[in-house]
């Protein structure tokens, strides 16, 4: 690993953490202190959701128990929004970690530098693994001090973390999608849509897939099938086998686009 | 061991050539010109030999070394100043030089400032709000500034002004002095005529010609233009004169050989001026390039 460049990378990135990391923690705390105000309102929810269809309910994760505890309430929003918003981030910024210097021409400068290609696609890895560690935590220690602040009753601390566990799977796996897309297409593309698209659309294929049993084979196409966030489920538990499989796939990926960026010619 | 030697050196883009068998050596120590029109494949040279792109076939060595597999131990001693510069927007020229001497390691302290005081540039300007000849003064900067033992350079003096492409010059002839190797591409034959040792012409993706530029300026022609005071009765003209025509007393011809002979020869007459045109390398390469 080049420090020079691994450290060149969180400096230039530090501006576009900072602002996702606003947006992140503030939805986390904004969950969880509504979470009080919805809890007194617990039965009349419970009435309310009942009305709704029951494949709406399934689709957005909600139960009867969704408003009886903090967690309940949280993990519907975790599952739905603050993971989906994680992954554009890191799947925003692992599209372009690599492609920005050839969409900016300044791939010339870099490869003309005394560093491998495989040394710039490791230390630019690092660089953004680095970013989704420090967003990932910084996250998860807000929502263990929002719990801690807005929560009437114990928690299950453990099923807690398990779920954050899956989300940190999804983190990844939707981020090295990002790292392998940049291989193969044009840099001067603008990723963000595609980014949204793909992560938002998971989201929503296995939304759909749940709503109704008829649908349901939709839900293998998704990754969030596979990890589960709905913690108030009497039998929850974390998908390990799942859950590895994903992780290696991400390394799959990350080592044919380091083949790839290896053999290509650089765009200037 | 030859600074730069390239083997049938070709790159295709997919059915468009590029480059095709290209085949260079390149002494170290010399200054080497490459010519040729737009688009003739210059820029693709330079960037199959620096690794930035994967040649279709042929191999391309740097000091000793395979361009391929070797690449990121032999560019710590080369210094390349492309033809475009693109550097980092959010970047001064002074973070942008440190940020290439860190890669390199051991840079002189002080030398940032010095070689910027030379080209007068503004070191905590951001690159965004440099002018294009300010970018090319950093970048200049940049491939010279880790002292390396190769300089490629992409047409370098585009977009500098007389006085900065002086400066240039001088010090690339200093760099020289000191054992730099330098190959550099141009269209601009005036450069190549006043740098360079020897140059190749690259012409439709192809090398037509290796040429010594001393050796082409010795062999050429000059324009002799004399003016007499009296018209002389009988001149016999040296030999190697041809096209000889008296306008009233003034005399014009064409001369092929060497120098001394004509300048003996002409301070035996009775002058009121006397005109050597040298045809500059344009003439004689447009040959090259018109074939």
């Amino acid at each position: 690993m080049n420090k020079n460049l691994y450290l060149k990378e969180l400096k230039r990135n530090r501006k576009n953490l900072l602002i996702w990391m606003s947006i992140i923690v503030g939805f986390t705390f904004m969950v969880l202190s509504i979470y009080p105000y919805m809890a007194e309102m617990g039965n009349n929810m419970t009435q309310l959701l009942d009305s709704m269809p029951v494949e709406i309910q399934k689709a957005m994760g909600m139960d009867a128990n969704t408003w009886s505890s903090i967690l309940g309430f949280y993990s519907t929003y975790y599952g739905v929004y603050i993971v989906v918003l994680l992954s554009i981030y890191t799947t925003s910024t692992g599209a372009t970690i690599i492609s920005k210097e050839e969409k900016d021409k300044t791939a010339e400068f870099l490869l003309t530098k005394p560093i491998s290609r495989q040394n710039i696609v490791i230390s630019k890895l690092m660089a953004l693994f680095t970013l989704c560690l420090i967003i990932y935590f910084v996250q998860v220690i807000c929502a263990v001090l929002g719990v801690l602040l807005f929560s009437q009753n114990p928690v299950n601390w453990e099923n807690f973390f398990l779920m954050h566990l899956g989300g940190f799977v999804l983190m990844i796996f939707f981020t090295c999608i990002g790292v392998l897309l940049s291989m193969f297409l044009q840099p001067k593309k603008n990723f963000m849509g595609m980014v949204v698209g793909i992560t938002f659309g998971s989201y929503f294929v296995n939304a759909v897939s749940k709503s109704t049993d008829t649908t349901e084979w939709l839900g293998y196409f998704s990754p969030f099938h596979y990890m589960n966030f709905e913690i108030t489920d009497p039998g929850y538990s974390f998908d390990y086998i799942s859950g590895v499989i994903m992780l290696v796939m991400g390394i799959a990926m990350l080592l044919y686009s380091n083949k790839k960026y290896g053999k290509k010619d650089i765009a200037t | 061991m030859k600074a730069i030697e390239t083997h049938q050196l070709t790159k295709y883009y997919g059915d468009q050539p590029g480059i095709i068998d290209v085949s260079l050596e390149i002494e170290q120590g010399e200054i080497f010109g490459f010519i040729g029109p737009n688009g003739a494949g210059k820029s693709t040279a330079i960037r199959t030999i620096l690794g930035l792109l994967k040649p279709t076939s042929g191999s391309a060595k740097i000091l000793g070394m395979d361009t391929e597999t070797q690449g990121d131990q032999l560019r710590k001693k080369i210094g390349y100043l492309p033809s475009e510069v693109n550097y980092y927007d959010e970047m001064s020229s002074r973070e942008l030089l440190e940020y290439h001497c860190r890669f390199y390691g051991d840079v002189k302290p002080g030398e940032i400032e010095r070689l910027a005081e030379y080209y007068e540039l503004d070191l905590d300007k951001k690159i965004t709000d440099l002018s294009f000849g300010n970018k090319k003064k950093c970048a200049i900067i940049q491939s010279i500034i880790h002292e390396p033992e190769l300089l490629i350079m992409d047409e370098p003096t585009s977009g500098l002004d007389p006085l900065m492409q002086n400066h240039f010059f001088e010090m690339m002839e200093d760099l020289n002095k000191k054992g730099t190797t330098i190959f550099m591409s141009s269209h601009i034959l005036s450069e190549i005529q006043r740098l360079c040792d020897r140059a190749a012409i690259i012409r439709k993706s192809e090398i037509t010609a290796t040429e010594d530029i001393r050796q082409l300026l010795k062999k050429q022609m000059k324009k002799v233009l004399l003016v007499f005071e009296t018209k002389p009765d009988s001149l016999e003209l040296l030999e190697g004169s041809q096209k000889e025509k008296w306008h009233d007393n003034k005399l014009s011809f064409e001369y092929v050989g060497a120098t001394q002979p004509l300048l003996k020869w002409l301070a035996e007459l009775n002058l009121l001026d006397a005109v050597l045109e040298e045809p500059d390398l344009e003439s004689i390469f447009m040959n090259y390039y018109e074939r």
